[in-house]
């Protein structure tokens, strides 16, 4: 009945990394239509045009705060693409680092600052959990919440170590990295490495070796996990997944079951001629799309790739296109219409399968495949617990980005034994016209870069976030965006105070930082033509 | 017990994420250890959607004392000055500021977005941003020249791209233990305090810059990035190599550029072709130099320089 449905505006909903607003339908305490809007712009892309054709290493890492290793990534490799550099071994792995320190930052700062704390929210003062919730999550002065969110800072330091800071260096340049390290600064990074095991991952995350934890491969094995001991069972995972189940996160937040990852991690040995096509084959963790429907994996490429900007605030004709082919047009008025135009954020699409969910979720998903070489990751346990639970939800989402530390750690700790610190760290590339790409995984998801080179400047440069992919709006076919369609059958206990909808937000890390965009501030008229992430 | 409130405009979160690395005192310190309640933060606070918009409005009708108002980002103006481009709690947070700023004791800007425009105010500046107080150079910004906190002072301008984490609590601390008054700002409302000295103060290629020894491409183990990659360690304002970032380097230390990121132009030359990381020179003396030095005094010292370099300082020293 269409008087018992109740709309919900929410502007807007906090811990997601920038401005995103929800509109939500709920009918009888259930969200029974959802729309997101992205609603901050400042036209990266824009600014990157007819500049120095390395501007994009300054300036697409404070794209993103948060990501900004990721984006310096993408934007390194575009450039090696398009100039046809060699990278040695050396700036391979110490590119790798950077990111994995980042990603690796990003596991307890998200965690706590920014997940676990919802855990504290007064909706949830009956479960049994919650006394000792407060005691660990609570904001600022939960015990674990203070040394979870202090000791974040700590892999970064090995960022540092490499790139000066973080955030925002550029140390990754066309042809390698600008460093040379020395021994003390690998014999560094393993002590900061060895101090964040042995101060979170084991004592508190785990309660058990990392070691142990690798031994888990399926569902049941977590569950026996679980219960072996009481350590695991109270430590910071087990007591995530107890009041996770207990406040019912494993019952809503589906999605689109649709999966996207451009992978990353090239092989040292593997990626120092870089080309576009060449990409997939030398990935260290493999790229892929997941669709649950059909239970199939395949490789993803970026030439699948399309936005579609029916409910976007830009004036296009014709059906979703490539990135390169988009005649960005932006609308002079951005008034939210949810019939027509509501979101800054286009439609990101896979021209075989449409809407795909990115992320950490994602990936695990097709780290589950068989689709990958023999050499490249695989784990099945991400997509084992989603066949048991019957599908996705918020609490196997947050699980599979906190899952990653196992490898993310196996790999920080493979980079520094790789290095071979007389070899060299950059080979000077030759500047050169050019059309390259260049793609990564953020720890929230696929990230990549496209740059066209044109007479020694930039002529066009394109962002699409993981963020684009996951707060996109409705296709033209009416298809809902990854977190609209998680969105539904989400319970509000409260509508005034509608924690659950955080939840599936957070659930994604949305970063609306990410989505960047192009117009003119005084006509709103096309300034160029490259799309808008 | 200071009440702070901390929002984003243009932002990328940065100066939020090199805030949570701080040590001594990490984020958590400030609030259990010097009493600051943190009303808001976007990353951190709890409140959403109505809840919080009950509590800006709180702030501004003065039901709540805000203390310290925090600000991360640029003041998004497009389109055609209704700031509509950044909407946030239902609104242009361009309205929240003016409103909040006027009722708050002390103004912060953190970082280049909050203090001159940054990144996002370079040519063409799509989004019609600017600074709380300043456009790059051009003092006014949003809340015009003459605007002073109910404290007194001006917009308390701690830039850099992102700012250290150490600048920001160090200056939290101070104002929250009753030491504003022992602040004292630059002409651009800079704390003295961290922008008096300059980037190279510290740096560990010194000695290269002494001798005119270059690095004259990435990668190598010795040699001052001014001559060659155009590092504006010299003329730039900040104590990047007196606090180290993350407790362990620099960008310099590491191999990187300073790109002056603490200044009002950065990004320098709007990142123009040719620019990046490349020293612009005129008959090879760099067309910048560093602060106080004229042509003249330059090439007397580089030539003095190369004449007294010692052999030692065309190897490699930074050794593995």
């Amino acid at each position: 009945m269409a008087d018992a449905v109740q709309t919900l505006d929410i502007s807007p909903v906090g811990r997601v990394e920038g401005d995103l607003d929800v509109r939500v339908d709920i009918e009888n305490g259930v969200v029974t239509n959802a729309w997101t809007s992205a609603e901050l712009f400042r036209g990266f892309e824009i600014i990157l045009k007819d500049k120095d054709p390395q501007a994009g290493l300054v300036v697409t890492p404070r794209a993103c705060g948060i990501c900004g290793a990721s984006h310096l990534t993408c934007a390194a490799w575009a450039l090696d693409t398009a100039w046809q550099t060699e990278v040695p071994r050396n700036a391979i792995i110490a590119r790798n680092i950077g990111q994995l320190a980042e990603s690796l930052q990003s596991l307890p700062r998200h965690h706590y600052g920014l997940f676990m704390i919802d855990m504290c929210n007064k909706n949830y003062r009956n479960s049994k959990y919650y006394e000792e919730a407060v005691k660990r999550w609570a904001p600022f002065t939960g015990t674990n919440y203070e040394l979870g969110v202090t000791i974040s800072g700590r892999p970064v330091e090995i960022y540092a170590l490499f790139g000066g800071q973080w955030p925002h260096s550029s140390y990754m340049v066309p042809g390698g990295v600008m460093c040379s390290p020395t021994l003390s600064d690998i014999t560094r990074s393993w002590s900061i490495l060895e101090h964040f095991r042995t101060n979170w991952i084991e004592p508190m995350w785990l309660g058990c070796s990392i070691e142990r934890y690798e031994e888990i491969k399926t569902y049941d094995d977590f569950m026996a996990w679980l219960n072996e001991k009481p350590e695991h069972a109270n430590s910071d995972l087990g007591l995530m997944w107890r009041m996770g189940v207990d406040v019912g996160l494993d019952k809503y937040g589906a999605g689109l079951e649709k999966f996207v990852s451009w992978g990353y991690l090239p092989h040292e040995d593997k990626y120092n001629n870089p080309t576009i096509d060449g990409r997939n084959a030398a990935m260290m963790m493999p790229s892929g799309v997941y669709d649950s429907a059909s239970g199939t994996h395949k490789l993803m490429d970026q030439s699948f790739t399309r936005e579609d900007t029916t409910h976007a605030w830009y004036d296009e004709a014709g059906g979703p296109v490539h990135p390169f082919d988009r005649t960005t047009n932006p609308v002079s008025k951005n008034d939210a219409d949810f019939n027509g135009k509501y979101s800054w954020a286009t439609a990101v699409l896979h021209a075989d399968n449409g809407h795909l969910e990115a992320g950490p979720l994602a990936r695990e998903m097709v780290y589950g495949g068989d689709h990958m070489e023999g050499w490249q990751h695989s784990d099945g346990l991400v997509l084992d617990m989603h066949k048991h639970m019957g599908g996705s939800n918020v609490l196997l989402r947050h699980f599979a980005r906190m899952h990653e530390f196992k490898y993310i750690y196996r790999h920080i700790e493979r980079c520094l034994k790789e290095f071979k610190l007389d070899d060299p760290f950059y080979i000077k590339p030759t500047e050169q016209d050019g059309q390259g790409w260049g793609a990564t995984e953020a720890i929230r998801g696929a990230l990549c870069h496209w740059i066209d080179v044109k007479d020694g400047k930039i002529e066009n440069y394109q962002i699409i976030a993981p963020t684009t992919w996951n707060v996109g709006p409705r296709t033209g076919e009416e298809e809902r965006g990854p977190i609209e369609e998680a969105l539904i059958g989400t319970p509000i206990a409260d509508p005034s105070d509608p924690v659950e909808v955080g939840h599936v937000a957070r659930s994604y890390d949305s970063c609306l930082v990410c989505t960047v965009h192009a117009h003119d501030a005084k006509t709103g008229k096309e300034l160029a033509r490259f799309k808008t992430a | 017990m200071a009440n702070l409130l901390w929002l984003q405009g243009g932002a990328c979160s940065g100066n939020t994420m090199s805030f949570l690395n701080a040590e001594e005192p990490s984020a958590c310190d400030l609030v259990t250890d010097f009493g600051i309640n943190v009303l808001w933060h976007p990353s951190l606070g709890m409140e959403l959607g109505d809840n919080l918009q009950q509590m800006l409005r709180d702030c501004i009708s003065g039901k709540i004392k805000l203390d310290i108002f925090v600000f991360e980002g640029t003041v998004v103006q497009a389109p055609d000055g209704t700031g509509e481009w950044n909407r946030f709690a239902g609104r242009p947070m361009k309205d929240w500021v003016r409103e909040l700023s006027d009722v708050a004791d002390f103004v912060v800007g953190l970082g280049d977005c909050a203090t001159w425009g940054g990144i996002p105010a370079t040519a063409p500046n799509p989004t019609d941003s600017v600074g709380l107080q300043f456009l790059k150079r051009d003092h006014g910004g949003f809340l015009g020249k003459g605007f002073t906190s109910k404290a007194g002072l001006p917009v308390i301008n701690v830039p850099g791209c992102p700012c250290h984490p150490d600048w920001v609590t160090q200056i939290l601390v101070g104002v929250a233990t009753g030491h504003a008054g022992d602040l004292t700002l630059d002409e651009f409302q800079r704390p003295k305090t961290f922008f008096q000295s300059f980037t190279q103060t510290g740096c560990t290629r010194n000695m290269h810059f002494a001798y005119k020894v270059s690095a004259t491409e990435f990668g190598q183990r010795k040699g001052c990035l001014f001559y060659d990659l155009g590092c504006r360690g010299p003329m730039t304002h900040s104590p990047c190599n007196r606090i180290l970032w993350n407790r362990q380097s620099s960008k310099t230390r590491a191999g990187m550029p300073c790109m002056g990121c603490t200044e009002p132009e950065f990004p320098f030359f709007d990142l123009a072709p040719g620019t990046v990381f490349k020293t612009q020179t005129v008959m090879g003396v760099p067309k910048d130099l560093p602060e106080g030095v004229d042509k003249k005094g330059y090439v007397k010292l580089t030539g003095a320089a190369k004449a007294a370099a010692p052999e030692w300082a065309e190897q490699d020293i930074f050794v593995v």
